[in-house]
């Protein structure tokens, strides 16, 4: 299991991966616009995606749940 | 020092095929703006009289000239489109580039002759400065393909006078001279007056039998004794002396050659007097690339064709400029120089060719929490912060205690700005970074990947803002300017925004000016403008950047003029500590 936060306060600005879709490490997850920059976010580790809790056009905080896999 | 350099660290990703899938029309339009500069390209070497008409008058054109003597494969182009006269012929009539002759490099340069005889016309003084600077940072000769018919006439004010005017190669030749730096001259055709001192202020000329160089020519000397203006009976007379002067223009071989002596041989030939040119070149002083190789020559590990994939023409997104930089260095190995200091910088020791050289560059997307360490903000690749601009100083005067050229990637959109940022000494430190590359003494070379914008272009070894820059290259993703267009337009009118508002008038005629205020900084920052108006030396492809990369390290140690024994360096022994 692993959580993947938001490194920033920003906006999600798409999401690249699907539930159950597996991911190695270092993979671009979604990508947040944040300080004007699309700012990707990757995997920290292998696995699969187990859930995605945000959308495309969502404002997220810093440090929010956006993703976990398994 | 060979456990040093013999086998770095690896380093750079490969490429995920997600990456691959995302990027592909970044990649497409990567590859169309590069299409569209090299069509450009391709025009700017035909314009003038066709190739097949010079060779039915019995010569070469430039380009023959240049295929001829320079080494195949080794030619590096350089201000392709700069035209920043806005020349009615599209070009400054100067050809001119990096080349091998003989496997020693050489700044090359020709008057285009399909081009009103290889005129002098507007913006060509600047041209000739960069190719003499270039010269001058590099420390290696200068050739020259001289055949220059002089001043275009009607336009003469645009470029004669001035303190960078036409005359400026004279003294600069002299200059370089002065410096221990030979300036070698194929000589063709007709050259008087401007051209006559473009043939004459060079170390060795070398000449075709046909060629003639002079103080004046025949349209000077028969035009010299002004009478108020022109009648019939008067062009009667200037028609009787000029048949009579064409007979024998003034400066031929037989006057050069046989009389003065300038010209140190004569050839019956044009490949002939590229031959000479050859032979000299042999003579010049150059080192055995293998003298300062740290290592054997490798190509990256990794492939420079992908970095198609990772330099995104959207200039909001993100990527990693550690795989960009391992796509372009021998063995995709490196030594980095303070790896966890400063991280919106990468600095560290690459090897090009075997041979090595400090890179720097901007990383770009989030930087790591509680970065920058003086503000309560994020911060982010692609800007500036105190360490950042810290760790450039240091590595630079490194560099140059230990002899070693930089060549600088800018991606950057500025300092931190704010009054947090003034606190932390930004705009002291950026302006130190001058100071240490003007101090520095060593050539340089800039590529700028991406944005290049406020004063961070000039401080990262930006052409602007120092003397070691030799040039400076684009891509298709390249835009420069003082800032987003957008922000410029904010900059410019948020407060005649207010006042329209508060007197109750329309805002759309603001936002329509604002919209052209940042289309125009679009139209001004692309590859082609930055090429044409000289913000770079050329826009060049992806996949041929390694090639300049090559040409500037195997030029930068060719002769340098001062040297750093590789086991008295201390930049490797700081980055192993």
């Amino acid at each position: 299991m692993a959580d993947v936060l938001a490194p920033l306060a920003g906006k999600v600005w798409e999401v690249l991966v699907e539930v159950g879709a597996k991911v190695e490490e270092d993979d671009e997850l979604l990508v947040i616009e944040a300080l004007k920059m699309e700012n990707t976010v990757y995997s920290p580790s292998a696995g699969k995606v187990k859930e995605i809790l945000v959308k495309k056009g969502d404002s997220v905080e810093d440090e929010q749940l956006l993703i976990v896999l398994e | 020092m060979r456990p040093y350099f013999e086998k770095m660290p690896a380093f750079g990703k490969a490429l995920k095929e997600n990456r691959i899938a995302r990027t592909q029309d970044s990649r497409a339009r990567l590859e169309a703006i590069e299409a569209e500069i090299a069509a450009a390209k391709k025009a700017q070497e035909e314009v003038g009289i066709p190739t097949a008409k010079i060779n039915e008058r019995g010569g070469l054109t430039v380009w023959q000239r240049l295929e001829y003597l320079v080494d195949p494969g080794t030619w590096q182009p350089l201000h392709s489109l700069y035209n920043p006269a806005d020349n009615e012929e599209g070009t400054t009539n100067v050809v001119d580039g990096l080349g091998k002759i003989g496997g020693r490099w050489a700044v090359i340069i020709g008057f285009d002759n399909k081009v009103l005889a290889g005129a002098w016309i507007a913006g060509q003084p600047d041209n000739i400065l960069r190719v003499t600077n270039l010269a001058k940072r590099l420390h290696i000769p200068l050739v020259w393909l001289v055949n220059c018919s002089g001043v275009k006439l009607p336009d003469q004010e645009k470029f004669y006078a001035d303190r960078r005017g036409s005359g400026a190669p004279f003294f600069r030749h002299a200059e370089l001279e002065q410096a221990g730096i030979p300036v070698l001259a194929g000589i063709y055709g007709t050259n008087p007056a401007g051209g006559g001192y473009q043939a004459i202020s060079p170390t060795i000329l070398i000449a075709h039998k046909d060629a003639n160089i002079a103080v004046g020519g025949v349209g000077i000397v028969s035009g010299m004794a002004p009478q108020g203006g022109f009648d019939v009976a008067g062009l009667e007379q200037l028609i009787a002396v000029t048949r009579n002067m064409k007979d024998k223009p003034p400066g031929s071989v037989s006057t050069h050659y046989d009389a003065t002596g300038f010209f140190t041989r004569v050839y019956d030939e044009e490949k002939g007097v590229l031959d000479g040119i050859k032979e000299y070149m042999g003579m010049i002083p150059a080192y055995d690339p293998k003298f300062f190789r740290v290592a054997e020559p490798a190509e990256p590990q990794l492939a420079p064709g992908e970095l198609y994939n990772l330099l995104p023409i959207n200039q909001k997104s993100d990527y990693s400029f550690d795989d960009i930089l391992a796509r372009l260095v021998d063995g995709s190995e490196h030594m980095e120089f303070r790896p966890g200091y400063g991280p919106e910088v990468y600095t560290g020791l690459v090897k090009i060719d075997g041979m090595l050289v400090g890179a720097i560059g901007n990383r770009q997307g989030l930087l790591p929490k509680g970065y920058p360490e003086y503000a309560d903000y994020p911060g982010i690749g692609g800007k500036l912060y105190r360490q950042g601009l810290i760790k450039m100083n240091e590595f630079v005067t490194h560099c140059a205690r230990d002899r070693v050229p930089v060549i600088w990637f800018q991606d950057t959109t500025g300092i931190d700005v704010g009054d947090i940022a003034e606190k932390a000494e930004l705009l002291g430190i950026g302006q130190s970074l001058v100071y240490s590359i003007q101090q520095a003494d060593i050539p340089m070379m800039l590529v700028v990947l991406r944005k290049g914008s406020a004063a961070a272009h000039y401080i990262m070894g930006g052409p602007t803002a120092n003397r070691q820059n030799a040039f400076t290259l684009g891509t298709a993703a390249t835009e420069i300017y003082v800032m987003h267009g957008e922000t410029a337009a904010v900059a410019s009118y948020s407060r005649r925004a207010i006042k329209d508002k508060d007197s109750g008038k329309p805002l759309e005629p603001l936002a329509q000016k604002m919209n052209e205020m940042a289309q125009k900084y679009f139209d001004t920052s692309r590859p082609a403008y930055c090429a044409r108006y000289g913000f770079v030396d050329e826009i060049v492809e992806l996949k041929s950047l390694r090639a300049y990369l090559k040409a500037f390290a195997g030029a930068s140690y060719q002769n340098p003029k001062s040297i750093c024994p590789r086991h008295q360096m201390l930049l490797p022994r700081i980055i192993k500590g």
